[in-house]
């Protein structure tokens, strides 16, 4: 699954760049770190245990399939509801 | 009419297990579960294999504890079937047993501890109480304000989403049938047999196990006997997942906690924490609905979690969920047959993740025909005495 934003009509915030896995990732402030994951074409949250990748399922933060690692903490959170910030970088291996 | 030389009522570990002992040993087995089969409190618990004896049987004195170390002669059957029952099944049911810490934060829950201990290896048990640093290094993420632990090398945990349906499948497998979605309407006896019947089903049997859990009470007032077993909700809690950290069952002599991981890396934590049961617009309990979540339980049982393993502040509680398992009277599980109405037998009461493979394993035996004395401490007969003007 990826996604496409919504071109016309809309008013964005700045563009701002998180990392992902190490890979910068354009987006804009005021987006989901899942949004500009998926709008980046980067629809792996984690790979369950025998490898393959699992996506996120509710996007509301209910099921917990999209917790991803903040690397400047080191806690655990849920990537469809954690706002992007500009260089926020972010693991999702764990 | 159907005829089968035994019907099940339940579709929970217990009924399951029983149905493919049964129909192993060439019974005529039908299970009629009104739900889904593991849709109750066997697939709802904490899937914890506790053979020390429970906290709960040592908060209410002397003799309540002297009859929870009863139990430990049936535990000791249930590490051997718990050991062999993968093998059984050829199914991997994540059974884990490498061991249970029951630990200790007070002077006064160490003396708790050793006192259990000894009464514990009166009855055979080995458990062997370790101070805070030994128990730390066997399990280094305990807190250190842990002051003392029993050791059982036996204890674990296992899939409660996993080992009722493959017990389902191996009755079926064993020619078993099994009827989901069947409600149990009337049961009478007629010339010596019972016969149920329900939506879709009439069926004739010589024997008739009521293993229902909370139900069970219910299901037995439709035969016109007395069963003492109440509902009961609990809490149960899951983190995500983390990396191995916790190989043990962990449990709380003081408090209410049971801690583990699983398979998938889950930490589940419970301990018997109250949820409170729904009600029926004439005040009784209405086990058909959800049982609500009372805020302070999950406090609480985090809070116990968190003294004991430091390290869970560190995860995402992922799931909160209620469930509602069954109490007895005197506490102990009802086993057995039912004196006043032979051919009638009952398996509800609790404890029935640990031990319903014993359980089931020893009433197949003592159903056709085949001692067990095991379950005498366990037996009906000793309500006997509700049923005096009923059956």
């Amino acid at each position: 699954m990826s996604a496409d934003r919504i071109t016309q009509d809309v008013e964005r915030g700045e563009p701002i760049t998180i990392v992902i896995d190490g890979q910068q990732v354009a987006c804009f402030a005021g987006e989901t770190i899942a949004t500009a994951m998926l709008a980046a074409g980067l629809d792996a949250f984690r790979t369950d245990q025998r490898g393959k990748p699992r996506g996120l399922l509710c996007n509301m933060g209910s099921c917990y399939e999209c917790l991803v690692t903040d690397i400047a903490t080191g806690r655990r959170i849920r990537a469809c509801l954690a706002p992007a910030a500009d260089g926020m970088e972010v693991s999702t291996r764990g | 009419m159907e005829r089968a030389d035994v019907a099940i009522i339940g579709g929970g570990l217990v009924g399951c297990a029983t149905a493919w002992r049964l129909a192993r040993k060439g019974a005529s087995v039908v299970l009629i579960e009104a739900g889904d089969i593991n849709a109750g409190a066997s697939g709802q618990n904490a899937g914890s294999l506790h053979f020390q004896i429970e906290r709960r049987f040592l908060e209410n004195g002397d003799a309540l504890a002297e009859q929870g170390a009863q139990i430990v002669a049936l535990s000791r059957h249930a590490v051997i079937d718990w050991r062999t029952i993968e093998r059984e099944l050829e199914t991997d049911l994540h059974v884990a047993m490498h061991g249970g810490l029951m630990v200790a934060e007070t002077a006064e829950q160490v003396a708790l501890l050793e006192a259990k201990a000894a009464r514990e290896s009166r009855e055979g048990l080995t458990v062997r109480t370790l101070d805070g640093d030994e128990a730390r290094a066997m399990a280094p993420y305990l807190s250190s304000g842990i002051l003392a632990a029993n050791f059982s090398a036996d204890e674990g945990h296992a899939d409660p989403r996993a080992i009722t349906p493959a017990l389902a499948e191996a009755a079926r497998g064993e020619g078993a049938q099994v009827r989901t979605g069947t409600h149990v309407r009337a049961i009478t006896r007629e010339n010596g047999r019972f016969v149920i019947r329900g939506n879709g089903l009439a069926l004739s049997a010589d024997q008739l196990l009521v293993a229902a859990g909370a139900w069970s009470a219910d299901v037995c007032a439709l035969i016109n006997i007395h069963m003492p077993i109440y509902p009961v909700a609990l809490l149960m809690n899951a983190t995500e997942r983390a990396p191995p950290i916790i190989p043990h069952l962990v449990q709380h002599v003081g408090r209410r906690l049971s801690l583990k991981q699983t398979h998938a890396g889950n930490l589940l934590i419970g301990g018997g924490w109250p949820s409170r049961l729904a009600q029926t617009l004439h005040g009784g309990f209405d086990l058909s609905a959800k049982a609500q979540m009372i805020p302070e339980s999950l406090t609480g049982n985090l809070l116990a979690a968190r003294d004991v393993v430091p390290g869970v502040t560190r995860l995402n509680l992922i799931r909160s969920w209620t469930g509602v398992t069954a109490i007895t009277s005197d506490q102990l599980p009802i086993v057995g047959p039912v004196p006043r109405m032979p051919g009638l037998w009952v398996a509800a009461g609790g404890s029935a993740f640990t031990l319903g493979l014993t359980f089931a394993r020893l009433m197949a035996d003592a159903m056709t025909g085949d001692e067990a004395d095991e379950l005498s401490l366990l037996s009906p007969a000793r309500f006997e005495h509700l049923n005096g003007f009923m059956g």
